[in-house]
């Protein structure tokens, strides 16, 4: 994309800053790296024509994802025979180029083995449960706002994610206990 | 009085920062008395550092983002599609509402009408863009304040020595700025502290976060080069030349401003809103007198 003009450069990075969320988004409604760059795709050429449209005060994040929602019921809708899970394919995509440079090797293996966990945790809630903590913990979408692409009314969104958060924790309890005391979890990894 | 187990579903709300009020004013109170709410909010507090530690859950592969960026480009403003097929584009969009309210109206009138909006849009758009990429720098702010206040973004410099916060950032951000030393605002009585900074990603490189802590409120400043970020939109308020863009987002003050270069994003939870904001930590300063509405 050309960007000797202001316009375009703009559009990059209104395109771009949003992108591995909805990404993210879709792998966890989909579960399939294939079907998450379709719906993705499709996501910005139902929005593109439409950005200069919306108003200054819009929430650009919000109406992003909940066009890919909804894309992506409408793809259900479909499928007569329903939604075909297909189980995750290898790590490619998995993010793990976000290096905070004060990291040494070993904080850095420890960081992509904790994520690696987490995603682990995250993939074995229902889809529900998985969408609800993205929106939250990730985008930082506030209740109002994940009510708003859920079509749901705000005290489901607060019920969904106490209940979402409370398996997480049963699953995730190991590396919640490793992260409060590190020097245990490293030793017992046979990290050090 | 409330006991305990009915403070399950504030402590999720007060992670979240869903409470206000007076509500969160007796949460509060109860968490200085309760020991057994202030371990229950711990451990959901670790869990959502962990979760926001492992940001972003995916990233979008290359393949992906090559065939949005092409998608975005046959929708730009800017790019070699023909004219007439760009202006059919707009037509399309602007000439909607024509569509909706003049149903039978005269065929001329709706041609000319839609004409002008064509001309109109294609003379906001540069202006809606702007704000558009204003929008996603001011989401970015919130979104590394929130890290930074729940403990997923560490300072990487903990200082209170404006020289030191400067020098630790000089080769490490693509742009030189230098943050006032405390001789300089020696004629002010300071309401806030710097506490340090740290790199953040935006827009595929490095800004900078300066942290200020002002008694026990946590304020940062996201600083970006004008080549990658933009102020627009909001309120704005005019001081010693420079206009400031204040906006209420996601709970939180928002202020950003221009200048030489660089882009600001002051992100809070002053009280107040607008110009009040400004002058929560202005209001001992010479220039105090000197903050007014733009338009």
């Amino acid at each position: 994309m050309s960007r000797n003009q202001d316009g375009a450069s703009q559009t990059d990075a209104t395109v771009i800053d949003h992108l591995d969320g909805l990404y993210s988004y879709a792998l966890v409604l989909t579960r399939n790296h294939a079907e998450a760059e379709d719906l993705v795709q499709e996501t910005y050429v139902r929005a593109l024509p439409a950005m200069g449209r919306l108003r200054t005060d819009s929430n650009t994040k919000g109406w992003l994802f909940t066009i890919l929602r909804n894309v992506w019921l409408n793809q259900l809708r479909k499928w007569r025979n329903g939604p075909q899970m297909i189980e995750m394919e290898g790590d490619d995509g998995v993010a793990n180029s976000i290096v905070e440079p004060s990291k040494n090797s070993h904080d850095l293996y420890v960081s992509k083995l904790e994520a690696e966990q987490v995603r682990a945790a995250i993939d074995e809630l229902p889809a529900d449960f998985r969408e609800i903590i993205l929106l939250r913990e990730y985008e930082d979408l506030s209740y109002q706002e994940i009510a708003s692409v859920l079509d749901c009314p705000v005290g489901t969104v607060m019920s969904r994610l106490g209940r979402a958060r409370a398996k997480l924790r049963v699953l995730l309890s190991t590396t919640l206990k490793r992260s409060e005391h590190p020097e245990r979890g490293a030793d017992n990894e046979g990290l050090r | 009085m409330k006991g305990c187990d009915d403070y399950s579903e504030t402590i999720q709300l007060y992670l979240d920062g869903e409470l206000s009020g007076r509500d969160l004013e007796d949460f509060q109170a109860h968490l200085k008395e309760c020991e057994a709410c202030r371990g229950e909010l711990e451990a959901q507090e670790s869990l959502s550092v962990l979760l926001r530690r492992s940001r972003p859950l995916y990233s979008a592969p290359d393949a992906l983002r090559a065939r949005v960026m092409q998608t975005a480009e046959s929708f730009s403003p800017t790019t070699s599609l023909p004219a007439v097929c760009r202006s059919r584009r707009f037509a399309t969009i602007l000439a909607w509402p024509l569509q909706i309210a003049g149903r039978g109206a005269h065929l001329w009138g709706g041609l000319v009408a839609t004409s002008v909006l064509v001309a109109a849009g294609l003379l906001l758009l540069p202006g809606i863009m702007q704000r558009s990429r204003a929008n996603s720098y001011i989401e970015a702010a919130i979104a590394a304040h929130r890290s930074f206040l729940n403990g997923s973004l560490p300072l990487e410099v903990q200082s209170e020595s404006p020289s030191v916060v400067t020098a630790w950032f000089a080769g490490k951000v693509p742009f030189t700025f230098r943050l006032p030393s405390s001789a300089e605002e020696s004629d002010h009585q300071q309401v806030y502290r710097l506490t340090g900074g740290r790199l953040v990603n935006y827009n595929g490189g490095y800004a900078a976060l300066i942290a200020y802590q002002m008694q026990r409120q946590k304020i940062s400043l996201l600083v970006s080069s004008t080549s990658s970020a933009v102020a627009a939109g909001g309120e704005e308020i005019l001081s010693s030349g420079i206009v400031f863009h204040y906006r209420k987002q996601a709970s939180f003050n928002v202020i950003t401003w221009s200048n030489h270069g660089l882009t600001y994003a002051l992100i809070s939870s002053l009280p107040g809103s607008g110009r009040q904001s400004c002058l929560v930590c202005h209001q001992n300063m010479a220039d105090g007198n000197r903050f007014s509405a733009y338009r």
